[in-house]
């Protein structure tokens, strides 16, 4: 595989865009007209050529320009970026996967040369060449989870496993649907889902800290969830909720297909080896409704999902302004038709 | 409020009760709901092990020193100011063994600024006892300037750091002993809300 990096920008002028070959890999995350939250869980294994599951870590087009913004979006605000003391085990241990996995998915864009402890690593879109030695921060310039999270597409959470629960004692977080790292750090699982409406009901935490805390080394697994956000902007901060919040008072009949973005995040989550730790890697995929209805099986689809979503979700996800112009807008689309269970685009 | 909708991270507090399996007590109460709340414990029973009481009492307010000098049978300190009450506490805990309990009586601010220092030396919040008196304001930090503003009553609080008008939420940081702030008008400047005094 041969990739072409755009230039593109994820704020100010928004020149993000896809390829058509991008928009037929897009995850798209509903297999049927409705949806409810629910352990959506599966085994993290090698998907279809082409696929964003092909790889352990999916490395597209918008990589170069992803990883930018995300170098931007830090330096303006540096607690994007927090880890607690005890976790150096599984910053080495993500430090170790990511790069192991990059190289020997991706060997024309990545290597890694191992002796011993002596490692060197390439970057080559990005133009990084490094020796360290592993396990020596000194070696680094940084801390090896901000290294590697500076260099892999998507948000990062080392989560540690103790009192029968999951803490979330780091994070590189530069791409989140409106949750802050900085005050979340530290939290056990059910605290830092504590705002998540709907799913004390219905069970869906409870069991899905139980699934993961029996998760397995080599085992990891994914899940894809999904909200929507004006304009192709990946920095959704609460932090900075003042710049992109008043967006959505800008959704007009005839911007919805350019604007309104249904942004899907493939959260993947793999058991870490010396720290017996969890990373929970969010990676975020933004594709607008004209993008989307190049495939009307989609927006059908998606126009059935967003008509009958729960007005919890919806309030919660912050959609309630701009629903009822992007049902309209999508309904053009829709005949009614069946067409069955499934996530194909045709 | 929507019915049945609960905030996890939102603690939970419950009436201080002695815990048996211990090697000793530390009992810390504000003002002067938190010195009854003392009084209320050694009302259960007076414990075998050593107790030590730290008390900062409260201008204007009832004072229990002299009914808890009858009944705290060791080490009662009191003290009129937060600091030296928090100076007390980590001059106690050095030497501090294993298997001390500690009990916490007082506002919500007093007891995250003590669930703060005790982490220095190891013990988990969730090993604190702890009783919310005397008030309900709150603690707020702002996710956009991170300053934290105390001493919330109202629904919307304006931010000490940055003048923002935070609506506050009832997600709480246990690390940072505070609800989250989140710009109310962020999507349409200047719509405020009708401010409301809900935690008084």
């Amino acid at each position: 595989m041969s990739l072409a990096f755009k230039k593109e920008t994820f704020r100010d002028d928004y020149t993000y865009k896809n390829s058509v070959e991008a928009i037929k890999r897009f995850p798209f995350p509903f297999p049927e007209d409705t949806y409810m939250y629910s352990v959506n869980m599966e085994p993290h294994t090698k998907g279809p050529k082409g696929a964003v599951t092909e790889h352990t870590f999916d490395i597209d087009e918008h990589y170069v320009s992803e990883c930018l913004d995300k170098a931007k979006t830090l330096e303006l605000d540096p607690g994007r970026y927090a880890v607690l003391p005890h976790m150096m085990d599984a910053q080495w241990d993500f430090l170790e996967l990511t790069m192991e996995s990059l190289s020997t998915d991706y060997p024309h864009l990545f290597t890694l040369k191992k002796d011993g402890k002596n490692w060197t690593w390439e970057n080559k879109p990005l133009s990084i060449k490094k020796s360290f030695v592993f396990g020596d921060v000194s070696t680094l310039d940084m801390d090896p989870f901000e290294y590697m999270s500076r260099q892999v597409q998507g948000d990062f959470v080392l989560l540690d496993q103790r009192n029968d629960t999951l803490y979330a004692d780091a994070g590189f977080i530069t791409s989140q649907a409106d949750w802050s790292l900085n005050f979340d750090v530290g939290m056990a699982w059910h605290e830092w889902h504590g705002p998540v409406p709907q799913v004390t009901k219905l069970g869906v935490m409870d069991r899905a800290l139980k699934y993961l805390m029996s998760m397995q080394l080599g085992a990891p697994v994914r899940r894809l969830n999904w909200t929507m956000t004006i304009n192709p902007r990946l920095d959704t901060s609460p932090e900075n909720y003042p710049l992109w919040g008043g967006d959505r008072n800008t959704v007009t009949p005839e911007n919805v297909g350019k604007k309104v973005h249904l942004r899907v995040e493939l959260q993947t989550l793999f058991r870490l080896p010396r720290s017996n730790g969890l990373l929970f890697s969010i990676r975020c995929y933004l594709i607008n409704m004209e993008e989307l209805s190049t495939f009307p099986r989609w927006a059908k689809r998606f126009h059935r999902v967003f008509r009958d979503l729960h007005s919890d979700l919806a309030e919660y996800k912050g959609l309630v302004k701009f629903r009822e112009m992007t049902v309209q807008w999508l309904s053009k689309f829709d005949d009614g038709a069946d067409i069955g269970v499934g996530t194909h685009p045709e | 409020m929507e019915r049945g909708y609960w905030i996890r991270s939102k603690p939970v507090y419950s009436a201080l009760v002695w815990q048996q399996q211990a090697n000793a007590h530390l009992v810390l109460v504000e003002g002067s709901a938190g010195g009854l709340a003392a009084m209320k414990l050694f009302q259960q029973m007076l414990p075998q092990q050593s107790i030590t009481v730290i008390y900062e009492t409260e201008a204007g307010g009832a004072d229990y020193t002299a009914a808890l000098k009858k009944v705290v049978p060791d080490d009662l300190q009191v003290f009129n100011s937060h600091d030296a009450a928090m100076k007390a506490l980590e001059a106690h805990l050095p030497e501090a063994l294993m298997g001390l309990r500690i009990y916490v009586a007082g506002s919500e601010k007093f007891m995250w600024d003590i669930a703060q220092i005790v982490l220095h030396y190891g013990v988990d919040d969730a090993d604190i006892a702890k009783e919310l008196t005397g008030t309900l304001a709150r603690s707020v930090y702002c996710v956009h300037c991170k300053a934290i503003t105390h001493n919330a009553h109202t629904n919307i609080q304006a931010c000490s750091g940055c003048g923002k008008k935070l609506f506050v939420r009832d997600h709480f940081s246990r690390r940072l002993g505070a609800y989250m702030g989140l710009m109310v008008d962020a999507e349409d400047p200047g719509q405020i809300p009708e401010i409301e005094e809900i935690y008084p």
